[in-house]
């Protein structure tokens, strides 16, 4: 899909020179709930970066902060190089926003939802018309342009919500679960159109628990859990697991498999349809199985680990 | 705060309402009440059968004015009563707030659009307003005035209406605070007058003057012990214990019912011209009955008798029939106006309504009341 993009989509963020999000030591209270107790998060401009943590771990709620809608308890934040608390203006015009869970308006067509948020970002009328295009184009909702929004499937509401968080060129885009009820098709969409944005500059911010979708979306990842940043790290440079991981093993003939873990005393599961699973401490341990049974004579046919190294760390860091 | 952003948010409300109501309907059922309650009305003024009844329209004006007022009273909370906590139940709120867009112009957006949908309800009844015209008397100036405050009494509802929805996160209970704040202005503000004015009962002395009668003031024929004794009374102070209530100091409580103040606005009738009075003492010669609808305007007697609350003990009272002292004008009845109090109350009621809407709109927010989310 990124290349049907036009080319305008990226227009502002290409020329600004955002510096991102920056927060430190965020800290809020509701009530007797200290839901965020110490996160730290960087993102930068041009980079995608995941927000990963079990439910309730505070994700949400950082958003909120950095999306001007909180006061934080403590902490430094800095949006597009503003201060959502004091300048929280200057944020909202670089900054866009989807919650996990938004509403529409059923009674508009998609153009004039698209419409009243340009508005509402005071993009004037002409800019406000083209903007509308773009963004129906980039939605793929341009056929369902005039027909009223609760028409819609799901997964079209929620492109359609997206384009709200678009409507100005962001430099900022924070996206609370934009995956959520998406048929696999949207979510490749999705992921090239956040791709394409960053690569336009645009620093993104998802939180997620689709890790497999991540994994191929972003360039770093903060693990959060009850309330505090437990791991920052490049996706390329993930903590090594020291746990046992889950490989899946298929041969043509599972007979001899089973057979061959049996006698070499690996830990395997039953075999199922889809293969047979044996845990593994480490690569090494992988390299030097797939190397006995080629030698034993087991017509081997895939050897993948299961879960992404993403998942080993999350499950690792958070609990 | 920004005029676009109000009217971005006002169109938006406006256009949102428009195609999710049953408008036609609704505004239909409204128009027809109305046309009713005229036709009875008008039915009614005829049906002083063997009398004529001149200046028709001022019966017919004031009734229908009042009508209205109880009507729109009742259809008004609607329409914001739930215009911030739905927002914020259908999860269309946050995304508005993170918008370049101001809790003022979120705030007074929707107010706009709600006060503007009331002020469409008073468009309508413009038809049976010339109808009441031309049945004759209602002075124009009434008519301006009359509608000026009947606008601004409906904002005062939509501005508390919205606070509330603001203020409760449940829509069903702003919904029913709404119409009680709506009854707290009209029967509460009556029942706290009647009450409060009970504990201003006071005893006090009332003394008399017994007066002294010119001889040839006396009855002829009159016993000379009589006389006498009148002549030997003359001058006499007498008192005698009583009690009374002081509505002067009580009065202010009803001052911001909407009636009292839509009422008491209404300009008085002016006083009968040279030529109307001639008019109608020589109908009166000619033996017609007629019925005077100035005896009978609504407005001009619920504001003077409001006026006359103010009155301190022992001071003329206007008549509440209209021509009797006015057109004595022993008092003035521009004096002891109840309006300027009871309207400046009600637009204060409103803007503080409208603050407190900003106040709890503004993100980013410290505080969030209870059950509360933020999107």
């Amino acid at each position: 899909m990124a290349p049907r993009l036009p080319a305008t989509l990226y227009g502002a963020a290409m020329t600004s020179t955002g510096t991102g999000v920056v927060a430190s030591g965020v800290r809020r209270r509701f009530g007797p709930v200290e839901a965020v107790r110490g996160i730290d998060l960087t993102a930068a401009p041009g980079e995608v970066t995941a927000l990963v943590g079990p439910n309730g771990a505070g994700k949400t709620t950082l958003l909120l902060v950095l999306a001007t809608l909180l006061v934080p308890d403590a902490g430094e934040v800095k949006v597009a190089g503003y201060d959502p608390v004091t300048e929280p203006d200057a944020v909202r015009a670089r900054m866009g926003w989807s919650p996990d869970v938004f509403g529409l308006y059923d009674n508009l067509s998609a153009r004039e939802y698209i419409r009243f948020f340009a508005d509402a970002y005071r993009l004037g009328p002409a800019r406000a018309a083209a903007r509308a295009d773009e963004l129906l184009q980039v939605a793929r909702l341009t056929e369902f342009a005039d027909r009223p929004v609760h028409v819609l499937s799901r997964g079209q509401k929620q492109r359609l919500g997206l384009t709200r968080a678009l409507v100005h060129d962001p430099e900022v885009l924070l996206l609370d679960e934009p995956a959520s009820g998406l048929d696999p098709r949207s979510r490749v969409e999705l992921r090239e159109l956040l791709r394409a944005l960053a690569a336009s500059g645009t620093a993104v911010i998802v939180s997620s628990h689709l890790l497999g979708d991540l994994e191929e979306l972003a360039d770093r990842v903060v693990f959060v859990d009850r309330g505090v940043t437990v791991g920052e790290h490049r996706l390329d440079q993930l903590p090594e697991s020291t746990a046992a991981r889950i490989w899946r093993l298929r041969a043509l003939d599972t007979g001899s498999l089973v057979a061959a873990l049996t006698r070499n005393g690996y830990d395997h599961d039953a075999p199922t349809p889809a293969g047979v699973d044996v845990r593994l401490a480490n690569d090494e341990a992988a390299a030097s199985l797939i190397a006995g049974l080629v030698r034993d004579g087991v017509p081997l046919v895939a050897c993948q680990p299961l879960g992404g190294a993403l998942e080993a760390a999350y499950l690792e860091l958070t609990e | 705060m920004s005029p676009h952003g109000i009217a971005t948010v006002a169109r938006q409300e406006f256009r949102l309402r428009i195609r999710a109501g049953r408008w036609r309907v609704l505004l239909s059922v409204w128009f027809a009440v109305l046309l009713l309650f005229t036709g009875l009305l008008r039915g009614a003024l005829g049906g002083f059968t063997n009398e004529k009844v001149i200046d028709k329209g001022i019966v017919l004006y004031g009734g229908l004015m009042l009508f209205v007022l109880g009507l729109a009273l009742l259809v008004v909370p609607a329409l914001a009563a739930q215009s911030v906590n739905g927002d914020r139940e259908r999860g269309t709120l946050a995304t508005l707030q993170v918008t370049r867009l101001t809790a003022a112009d979120i705030t007074l957006g929707k107010f706009a659009a709600a006060w503007g949908t009331a002020l469409v309800f008073l468009l309508l009844t413009l038809p049976l307003v010339v109808y009441a015209i031309t049945q004759k008397g209602v002075p124009v100036g009434r008519v301006l005035v009359v509608t000026l405050v009947l606008g601004l009494l409906l904002g005062t509802v939509c501005a508390m209406s919205l606070a509330l929805s603001a203020l409760l996160s449940r829509t069903t209970t702003s919904g029913v605070l709404a119409y009680l704040a709506v009854f707290a202005l009209t029967i509460g503000t009556l029942i706290v007058f009647g009450l409060g004015t009970a504990l201003t009962t006071e005893k006090y002395t009332e003394t008399f003057t017994n007066p002294c009668p010119a001889a040839s003031e006396l009855p002829s024929g009159i016993p000379p012990a009589k006389r006498d004794e009148l002549f030997a009374q003359c001058g006499q102070v007498q008192s005698f214990p009583s009690t009374r209530t002081r509505t002067d100091r009580t009065w202010w409580l009803l001052a911001p019912n909407p009636f009292v103040v839509l009422a008491d606005a209404a300009p008085q009738l002016p006083p009968l011209t040279a030529a109307q009075r001639r008019e109608r003492q020589a109908a009166e010669a000619r033996g017609e009955f007629r019925t005077d609808a100035r005896d009978l305007d609504p407005l001009g007697a619920i504001g003077r008798a409001v006026r006359n609350m103010r009155r301190p003990p022992g001071d003329t009272a206007l008549g509440i029939v209209s021509d009797t002292p006015l057109t004595s004008s022993r008092v003035n009845p521009r004096r002891r106006l109840v309006w300027p109090y009871g309207l400046a109350f009600d637009v204060a009621l409103a803007a503080g309504a409208l603050l407190v809407t900003i106040r709890r709109l503004h993100t980013p927010s410290r505080k969030l009341p209870k059950g509360q989310r933020v999107a």
